[in-house]
């Protein structure tokens, strides 16, 4: 199992505190990261997410599943991450399939229509299920 | 300028063939348009970031384009987060007409060529016609592969064409049978980005202030009209 932890300073107070994890398992040709914390324009651009999910994709592991459900909150840049990932996944044969949405997540997804491009689940099962796994 | 920002890449796609200028009907439209491109593109240079109620700086360091960096100076100085309509709104108010800037720097760029054309054998305005009309091309083929195709758009493709939408563009591209038939994939593309949402809005609400004072006096008893 690969563990990696980011720690973010930023600026503006109220984004102050915030942490977001990312553990990463894969099982069955399925690749799973188990995401927690705020999904913004750090979290998003740096490397341990991207390059995680890169090398899970390049490594001829093209399914993809994020567990949301420690995510507490997803700004635009993290719904860009979200798009990007599915993107990249879809292009290599594969594809991104979530669970655990909470629900400040979802209603971001719901304003956004991110339930018209990517496969949402209520859990891992089905998550699975969608990929085909 | 190495590549074409979201808020260039607008104005050339507005620009008209046969005149070289906005059409002057489109022109509020357009700095909206702008406005909305310039913080599109700070937000894919991970300089802000938004959430369902605020846009906010996330890094302060310049991007290297004083057409962008202004903008970003200003963000980074307003001590409250405010939403992304409001900035477009305030950008539309203080800026004059912004899409000279943005004609300007196409012209710096090579992209456009400066021209004073005479009309009425009078009065003389200036001009803008492209010079090879590439990144023309390319930003419309770039909107049709997005509309056309079930892909995933990529985030700077979804941006252009919330813009190239709000500003009428996309209608002199496509039929109408076209918009129809494209209407929902348009819309689906339209809702991802948060700041697109916030260009529709501001757009919306010029139209409807736009329109008022022809409501209101549609709405009057005729007598009284007459």
């Amino acid at each position: 199992m690969n563990c990696r932890k980011f720690y973010t300073e930023h600026e503006n107070a109220s984004l102050e505190g915030f942490e977001l994890e990312v553990r990463s398992e894969a099982a069955d040709g399925v690749a799973i990261y188990r995401i927690s914390g705020r999904l913004d324009a750090e979290a998003a651009a740096s490397q341990g997410l991207q390059s995680a999910v890169g090398s899970a994709i390049n490594g001829g592991n093209p399914r993809i599943i994020f567990d949301m459900r420690g995510v507490t909150l997803i700004t635009s840049a993290g719904l860009r991450a979200v798009l990007v990932t599915a993107k990249q996944a879809a292009a290599a044969n594969g594809g991104l399939a979530i669970f655990g949405v909470q629900s400040a997540v979802d209603e971001v997804f719901e304003i956004s229509g991110l339930k018209q491009f990517i496969s949402i689940a209520l859990d891992e099962a089905e998550a699975r299920s969608k990929l085909g796994a | 300028m190495k590549q074409l920002t979201l808020a260039d890449e607008i104005v050339v796609l507005m620009l008209r063939d046969d005149t070289g200028e906005i059409e002057p009907a489109r022109a509020d439209c357009a700095h909206i348009a702008i406005a909305g491109g310039i913080l599109m593109e700070l937000s894919l240079l991970g300089r802000i970031d938004t959430d369902l109620s605020s846009l906010f700086i996330i890094d302060r360091n310049p991007v290297g384009d004083e057409f962008l960096d202004s903008v970003l100076r200003e963000i980074a100085a307003e001590p409250m987060k405010r939403p992304s309509a409001w900035w477009i709104e305030q950008y539309v108010r203080h800026n004059g007409d912004v899409s000279r800037t943005v004609l300007r720097r196409l012209v710096e760029a090579g992209i456009l060529r400066a021209e004073d054309r005479q009309f009425l054998w009078v009065f003389s305005r200036r001009a803008y016609p492209k010079n090879s009309g590439r990144e023309e091309r390319e930003a419309k083929a770039r909107l049709m592969s997005v509309i056309f195709d079930d892909a995933l758009p990529t985030p700077r493709d979804s941006l252009l064409l919330s813009l190239a939408e709000a500003t009428g563009v996309l209608e002199g591209m496509l039929s109408s049978e076209e918009m129809r038939k494209a209407s929902k994939r348009i819309a689906d593309v339209l809702a991802l980005e948060e700041i697109s949402r916030a260009v529709r809005v501001v757009e919306a609400n010029r139209r409807k202030a736009l329109a008022a004072p022809v409501d209101w006096y549609v709405g009057m008893p005729r007598r009284t009209r007459d």
